[in-house]
């Protein structure tokens, strides 16, 4: 117990991390119908723990190596299972985001969630997702992190089905369960090829080039593919990627959290945690880069195509989760963790704005904002737009710095195709980006006033006050914080990159160091420019484009897929991957797999035990006539036989 | 060779109780009503009572008769008194276990016989002829003491068990 | 007539008659009346080998005496038990008495 006071680190960690566990203990238990006190034990826990974040990290900052405290948990064998935390420079980054997402989200949620009937079941569920989050980023073995991996997928279930009184709401939070479920198996499975192969499940010795030299390369790259199956779950890769757009049924500050800032972002954290190990695997690295890729060009399009202020906001998280998997996928570390990093700041940016139109208009739907004056909440217009620029990556924006290191990475890359769907992404993205901003901010024709509560100006007279009063400061203030943090961030590439790449461990991360330095070294030289104005043309053209298309005055505001209505109804429809694993899960499951296993279990299994059974039933049934219960003819054998046995040695 | 010698009477009575002794194990056995049986058993074990007079030890014989002929036929007719009425039917006899028994049976007698006659009986060198009554006590209470001792814990248990089966039963089912 | 075998064979055939009824009659009551024939016709055998072989002819009295003891008891622990069947089951036929039937 003193070695807790005694070394601040260690405290801090498990202060920080375990404190949203106690905090939901205490709500769920004690404090559930008082909301004021279960938000404040909640809020207070968080601020705590982004406190320990943020010391961990300045602490930590020149550490160099990694520190890690684990105590063996499960020992079997020679196999040892610890558990504990491991810091080093990656997981700490990751660390302060989650603590200061959740930190601000928890503030902003004060506002948004004020006067819901499960407001302490909100932050209830809040402090879970916020302990299972930081007790994976910090863990440092792989099963510790898939135990919180687990954790984390059910708090996503909880707050998915808040709602739960709604219908979509439950089915949605049942389908980002067992889809993400479906991915974990894998995950697993790969565990499991992985304990069987090196023996432990330890992050550091499982990045330690040399372990890799114990498994056959074909074993590495299954289990890497397996392993990545679980990523594809948790963020939502293709063809695993329409349950996230589902998933926004939840309220919207969880959205800003988990589906889009940090829970989904754990596939691509876990990726990068054992990147070194991918790197032992050429061909789980192709497959994640065209998985990738797939997943960013088709969440584009579906982008495109819908008039859901959250939903769009979905797919492009989905597409920049792509976009950060190609990053790593192609070896870029850095550029795929950092944009890891600056997409969570901008995304939940994003989010939470919205969730401010959202509850001011109390619709989904862009246009009708829009036309109901969405523009006149200055504050929020602006930070979304702040955010939009972002994600478009237009200097000097955070969005901008990571997505030029991506491409940068990519077309280091021999093929370049790869560079060319990068590109093509970057041009969707601002396309479908912008043509949400100028639905927002120049509407076309008048509003419908007569839409009721939608009236800013009329139905909401008496709430006006409220508008700007606590509630209102409550969610605009970290909506601030975060359009700061985006103006800011993109600026600290250098010494975040220098931070994170020195403890890449052993002879890879030599080459990764060799690698970033590269292509530092060639970003002075001609070809760099050439893709850094390629990137930011790709980009103002998309806004350009939207423009065109939207924000002109006297524009029709039909964007060209309006021409194109069997290719809109495939954006619309996701392009039909929903219908397909339906048909799917009908075809193989139900009527294949299900059938072939009933007639197994009721023919085979219970045929042969039931076999089984009427063998020893029915052998009894027939030896049962010894046991007549007639004592005569008991005796009578017996003495027969007694008689017989003297005669044949009386005369043999 | 005169009929009334006291060899031939002797013979004759020798038979005379064997026949007894046969007769009365049949009537014992074969008919079906069982007071039949219970007279012929104290037929059979008054014969056999004679044939131990015949074996030269007029105390065994009565002994028989006081413990045999006198005691257990007499507890057999109480348990058919407070058994089963005699008036009710007797079920039939079934050839197929009757020759089943009988041969059984017969192949027992068979080895028996086989076993009695085949083996080389040794007679003992050196044989006392003392067969009073006063030499058995003494024997009985010293060199066979235990004998003694546990006939008189096993007829105590009997008792004891006796009392405890049939009267707990009435106990408990009444 | 007064040999060691004939005693054998009326012994055999006593003990054989006994064992006829213990195999066959359904009448508990019989059937112990058979298992008294059958304890005399081994008690005869003691008696002649007694007589004819042995070199102290008390040996095979005792025997007997004891044999006659033991007949006594299990002639009352029999009738008792058959008492308690006569009650339980309302008949002594042996072959009702199958409970224990498989």
């Amino acid at each position: 117990m003193t070695e807790f006071f005694k070394d601040p680190v260690l405290l801090a960690a498990a202060l920080g991390s375990g404190l949203p566990l106690l905090s939901m203990a205490v709500i769920l238990i004690f404090t559930r119908h008082d909301q004021r006190v279960s938000a404040t034990i909640s809020v207070s826990a968080i601020a705590t723990s982004w406190v320990c974040a943020v010391f961990l990290l300045v602490k930590l900052w020149g550490a160099g190596a990694a520190v890690q405290y684990q105590a063996p948990w499960l020992i079997a064998d020679d196999i040892v299972i610890p558990f504990g935390y491991l810091l080093d420079p990656l997981s700490l980054v990751m660390l302060c985001i989650v603590a200061t997402i959740s930190f601000l989200v928890q503030v902003y949620s004060l506002g948004y969630m004020a006067g819901d009937p499960g407001f302490s079941r909100y932050y209830a569920f809040q402090s879970l997702f916020a302990w299972a989050m930081m007790s994976m980023v910090i863990a440092p073995s792989m099963l510790q992190l898939f135990i919180f991996w687990e954790m984390v997928g059910l708090a996503s279930y909880l707050l998915i089905g808040f709602y739960y009184e709604k219908y979509s709401a439950s089915q949605a939070g049942k389908k980002a369960f067992v889809m993400t479920r479906t991915a974990d198996i894998f995950f697993f499975l790969g565990l499991i090829i992985l304990v069987l192969g090196f023996g432990n499940l330890g992050i550091i010795s499982m990045n330690d080039a040399a372990q890799a030299h114990r498994l056959p390369p074909y074993l590495i790259t299954i289990s890497a593919c397996l392993i990545f199956g679980g990523v594809m779950g948790k963020s939502a890769q293709f063809p695993l990627l329409t349950w996230l757009p589902d998933a926004m049924e939840g309220p919207t500050p969880v959205s800003a959290l988990l589906h889009s800032a940090t829970m989904v972002a754990a596939g691509v954290y876990m990726f990068s945690r054992i990147f070194p190990f991918y790197s032992q695997s050429p061909e789980a690295m192709s497959m994640a880069l065209a998985i990738g890729t797939i997943t960013m060009l088709l969440s584009s399009t579906m982008a495109m195509a819908t008039y859901d202020l959250k939903q769009v906001w979905a797919y492009s998280t989905v597409s920049q989760l792509g976009f950060m998997v190609m990053g790593l996928a192609a070896g870029g570390y850095f550029a795929g963790v950092f944009h890891l990093t600056t997409h969570a700041g901008f995304k939940a940016l994003l989010f939470l704005c919205s969730g401010i139109f959202i509850h001011e208009y109390h619709t989904n739907d862009f246009r009708v904002i829009g036309k109901h004056g969405g523009r006149s909440l200055t504050i929020p217009m602006v930070c979304m737009t702040i955010g939009a620029l972002a994600l478009s990556g237009i200097f000097p924006f955070s969005g901008f710095f990571s997505k030029e290191a991506i491409l940068g990475v990519l077309a280091q890359h021999p093929n370049k195709l790869w560079l060319g769907a990068g590109l093509l992404g970057a041009l969707m993205t601002a396309y479908y980006t912008f043509r949400l901003i100028f639905f927002m901010v120049f509407p076309q024709g008048k509003p419908e006033h007569h839409g009721g509560h939608a009236s800013h100006d009329h139905g909401h007279g008496e709430e006006e006050g409220e508008h700007h009063g606590y509630i209102f400061w409550c969610m605009a203030v970290p909506v601030m914080v975060l359009a700061g943090i985006t103006l800011v961030l993109g600026f600290s590439h250098s010494s975040l990159e220098h931070f994170i790449m020195s403890t890449v461990p052993g002879a890879l991360g030599a080459a990764a160091r060799e690698a970033a330095a590269d292509a530092h070294g060639e970003g002075h030289g001609a070809g760099h420019y050439m893709l850094l104005i390629s990137a930011v043309s790709m980009a103002v053209g998309g806004i350009v484009w939207a423009y065109m298309e939207f924000g002109r005055k006297g524009s029709k505001q039909e964007g060209f897929l309006k021409k194109f209505p069997a290719v809109e109804e495939l954006f619309a429809r996701r392009w039909y991957l929903d219908d397909f694993l339906r048909k799917a899960l009908d075809k193989a499951v139900y009527s294949g797999l299900t059938s072939v296993f009933t007639r197994n279990d009721r023919r085979i299994i219970d045929g042969a035990i039931d076999g089984i059974c009427e063998f020893t039933v029915g052998s009894g049934r027939f030896f049962s006539f010894l046991q007549s219960g007639m004592l005569q003819q008991n005796l009578l054998v017996m003495i027969a036989a007694v008689g017989l046995v003297v005669l044949f040695f009386l005369f043999s | 060779m005169s009929f009334l010698s006291t060899e031939s009477f002797a013979q004759m009575a020798f038979w005379v109780v064997v026949g007894l002794t046969l007769g009365g194990a049949c009537i014992a056995v074969f008919p079906r009503n069982i007071l039949y049986n219970v007279l012929g058993l104290a037929l059979a074990l008054a014969g056999v009572a004679g044939l131990y007079m015949f074996l030269g030890s007029l105390f065994v014989a009565l002994m028989q008769l006081l413990i045999y002929v006198g005691a257990i036929t007499i507890a057999i007719v109480f348990a058919i008194m407070l058994s089963r009425p005699l008036h009710l039917e007797v079920p039939e006899r079934r050839m197929p276990k009757v020759a089943a028994a009988g041969g059984a049976s017969l192949l027992v007698f068979l080895a028996l016989v086989g076993v009695g006659l085949k083996s080389r009986w040794m007679v003992a060198a050196e044989r006392s002829g003392d067969w009073s009554v006063e030499a058995l006590g003494h024997a009985m209470l010293t060199k066979y003491n235990l004998v003694f001792e546990v006939i008189s814990l096993v007829l105590l248990v009997a008792i004891i068990g006796a009392i405890v089966t049939a009267g707990f039963t009435r106990r408990l089912s009444s | 007539m007064n040999t060691l075998g004939v005693y054998l064979i009326i012994a055999a055939l006593l003990f054989s008659l006994g064992l006829l009824g213990v195999l066959q009659r359904r009448n508990l009551i019989g059937m112990l009346i058979s298992v008294e024939l059958m304890l005399n016709g081994a008690n005869i055998n003691f008696m002649a080998f007694n007589r004819f072989l042995t070199p102290d002819p008390t040996v095979g009295q005792i025997f007997t005496l004891f044999v006659m003891g033991l007949a006594a008891a299990e002639a009352a622990i029999g009738l008792s038990i058959i008492l308690a069947l006569f009650r339980k089951m309302r008949s002594i036929n042996i072959e009702r008495a199958q409970q224990l039937r498989g």
